[in-house]
């Protein structure tokens, strides 16, 4: 169903932008034939792009309207290794033009096949982006934003153990809900100048350790009650309450906190900034 | 019944294609999206029927004649300007060689007992693959259709069509380039020298309002202050010109440092926003203030030399001052007006315009940088003694002589002669 509303809802996108100049619509799919592992990088430079599960049958699709002045489509699947390059690459037509922001606004949808172990390797540009890998089979995660705002979720749990998710952030707003469920055994946030919020509720099956770096900013952990966790932190000129937190030598811990059950490890360098914690039933 | 099945039905009745019953065996999910799309094509198929030309093979073309190069379509853009490029005009006399491949114009269908080795482009037509091809596949203007035991062992790209998967198995990827959501704008037409002049004209006359009023609004509300930054534009050219050129040298690091400082006190954080407006503000407010303190320094001058020379000025005040100095301003800018549609000499007189405004704004924003706004009038050589500034008036405005003899009796203006000076 959700393809459905995510197809209606690109076939709308060329109405709404009727005003564009020249937005162009490209879709680009492939047939699933029984691949097992699919690395995909995509770069999408501006505009709002999403990601969410897909059909079954296909190993990923992408639904495009692009900016024909400024940007490009790009499509290029490797069968020998495996990975697909998707997203839209900058052509000329460089300079100043004055128009609404939602004149120019490139909307990218793109989805993932469910069956297929996946590494990600997203790079956004000044685009907003809506990411959604609950169901899908992740086993690494690497997304890197620059001026943007970008939501990443895991709305249901990771069908792989995943190695690690990094997030690297320029001057953005990031938020990633659902962590736990994401089974990703190692986290890690680059935080540059501007807001983050890494909600680490979900299904945890295994100890997560996150390491956490932000330089100028606020960052917002959402930690789920019950789970056994542990924040060592390195700061700078940044404030922290470490509510429902008890000291234990340079660490804050939950209460009954025991190393050896599976918990949460986290890490904090922050230069300058406040860290706000939320627990979460 | 469940209401997908109902769907499919109604679909098979209306006569959709035979590819429908490939979705028996997907998900009911999948199979109503299939068959909603199906039934729109063929709708769509029905009622506007594609004029296609007639079927038929593209020679090859002699020599180094068009040639298209299929053998990668990752970037599809690329591919459509290269095609268009080699075959701006689709007709029965193309010619055009596809490497490793073949062309055709129109429809074009590979049967299900056929084998097709090499790429395929088809040119104003649709492609309907019931066989085999062994290569990839390119359509223009038309859509393809790959039937269930139809095969594409390599990619698919549709430009300005679509591409249905009706049950066949496609090896590579499939790609549609649609047409741009709008056609771009036509080519603006050439104008006229007159309506050129008509524009220029008509923008001009906007922009001398707009800085009138704005300029009028500052003499009734901050006179003094204007009065301050035009008397520091006169007396202080140079220095302004210099002051200005450094402030605008300067502004972006300036703003930088702002945006820095703000965010490293973290409660600053929160007037950042503010900050820069309102440095916008400032720097807008320095820019237009300074010119049009520059207008009213260059009037003032021009109107004081009229009456040294004995012309009666009816109201020699800060409005007159403004108005007569952005007329004299304005003047380069409605030459350009005038004759800027003349090939060469209109853009020397808009780069002459352009740039005599370029310096006179930095000399006012200098001005106001050095006057703080008109509040500090050290260079504004007003720390002469009055009776300094009586023996200038004195000096400017002759008593004795030829030009005192012109002058009319009776019309002195105000403030010149030796006994106003001395009250």
């Amino acid at each position: 169903m959700r393809s459905i509303i995510l197809a209606g809802a690109l076939a709308a996108a060329p109405l709404a932008h009727a005003a564009a100049q020249s937005m162009r619509p490209f879709t680009t799919f492939r047939q699933l034939h029984g691949e097992s592992r699919l690395s995909a990088k995509l770069d999408f430079a501006a505009g709002e792009l999403r990601i969410v599960s897909g059909r079954s049958d296909e190993l990923y699709r992408m639904t495009l309207a692009y900016d024909a002045d400024r940007f490009a489509p790009l499509s290029r699947y490797d069968a020998a290794a495996g990975a697909v390059h998707l997203g839209v690459e900058t052509v000329g037509g460089a300079g100043l033009r004055v128009v609404s922001g939602e004149q120019i606004k490139q909307l990218a949808a793109v989805e993932l096949s469910p069956r297929t172990d996946l590494t990600l390797d997203l790079t956004l540009g000044a685009a907003e982006g809506n990411i959604e890998l609950g169901g899908l089979r992740v086993s690494r995660l690497a997304l890197q934003t620059g001026a943007s705002r970008t939501a990443v979720h895991f709305s249901r749990p990771n069908g792989v153990r995943c190695s690690s998710a990094a997030f690297g952030a320029g001057a953005a707003e990031l938020v990633v809900t659902g962590l736990a469920n994401s089974r990703c055994d190692r986290v890690s946030l680059e935080g540059g100048v501007g807001r983050a919020t890494l909600d680490f509720t979900g299904e945890l099956t295994a100890t997560q350790q996150a390491d956490i770096t932000m330089a100028i900013g606020e960052l917002a952990l959402r930690l789920p009650r019950g789970v056994p966790v542990r924040i060592r932190t390195d700061r700078l000129l940044s404030s922290f309450k470490p509510s429902g937190l008890e000291r234990q030598g340079d660490a804050w811990i939950t209460p009954g906190f025991n190393p050896a059950a599976r918990h949460l490890d986290v890490t904090l360098r922050t230069a300058v900034g406040g860290i706000t914690l939320e627990w979460v039933p | 019944m469940r209401p997908h099945s109902l769907l499919l039905a109604a679909a098979l009745l209306a006569g959709a294609p035979a590819a429908v019953r490939a979705d028996l065996g997907r998900g009911p999910e999948e199979r109503i999206g299939h068959v909603v799309e199906v039934v729109r094509d063929f709708v769509v198929q029905q009622l506007s029927p594609a004029q296609h030309p007639a079927p038929q093979a593209i020679p090859d073309a002699p020599g180094i004649g068009p040639s298209v190069d299929l053998s990668d379509l990752s970037r599809p853009a690329e591919t459509e300007r290269a095609i268009r490029e080699a075959a701006p005009h689709p007709g029965p006399n193309l010619r055009l060689t596809v490497p490793n491949g073949h062309a055709r114009l129109g429809d074009f269908t590979i049967g299900s007992a056929e084998t097709v080795t090499g790429h395929l482009l088809v040119l104003e037509g649709n492609a309907n693959v019931y066989g085999r091809l062994l290569g990839n596949l390119v359509s223009v203007d038309g859509n393809v259709v790959v039937h269930p035991g139809g095969v594409v062992s390599g990619d698919i790209l549709a430009l300005r069509g679509t591409v249905r998967d009706g049950g066949g198995e496609i090896g590579g990827e499939v790609r549609t380039l649609s047409a741009a959501a709008v056609p771009p704008a036509p080519a603006q037409a050439e104008l006229s020298a007159l309506a050129r002049t008509g524009l220029n004209a008509a923008g001009i006359m906007g922009v001398f309002l707009t800085l009138l009023t704005l300029g009028a609004g500052l003499v009734l509300f901050a006179r003094p202050n204007l009065e301050v930054v035009s008397d520091t534009v006169s007396h202080s050219f140079g220095r302004s010109f210099v002051t200005g050129l450094l402030g605008q040298i300067l502004l972006l690091p300036t703003f930088g440092m702002l945006v820095v400082g703000l965010v490293l006190s973290v409660a600053g954080i929160l007037l950042l926003p503010f900050a820069v407006v309102v440095y916008g503000l400032f720097v807008i407010v320095g820019v237009v203030g300074g010119y049009l303190a520059v207008a009213h320094a260059v009037g003032e001058t021009f109107v004081r030399r009229r009456m040294a020379r004995g012309v009666v000025v009816g109201s020699p005040n800060s409005y007159r001052y403004l108005l007569t100095g952005l007329l004299g301003l304005f003047a380069l800018w409605a030459a350009w007006a005038l004759f800027g549609w003349v090939p060469i000499a209109g853009d020397l007189v808009r780069g002459a315009a352009v740039l005599v405004t370029w310096l006179l704004a930095t000399a006012g924003f200098g001005a106001a940088l050095l006057s703080r706004a008109g509040v500090r009038a050290s260079f504004a050589g007003r720390l002469v003694p009055p009776e300094a500034l009586t023996d200038e008036y004195l000096w400017a405005t002759p008593q004795f002589g030829v030009p005192a003899a012109r002058r009319p009796d009776g019309h002195t203006p105000r403030g010149t002669r030796r006994d106003d000076a001395s009250r």
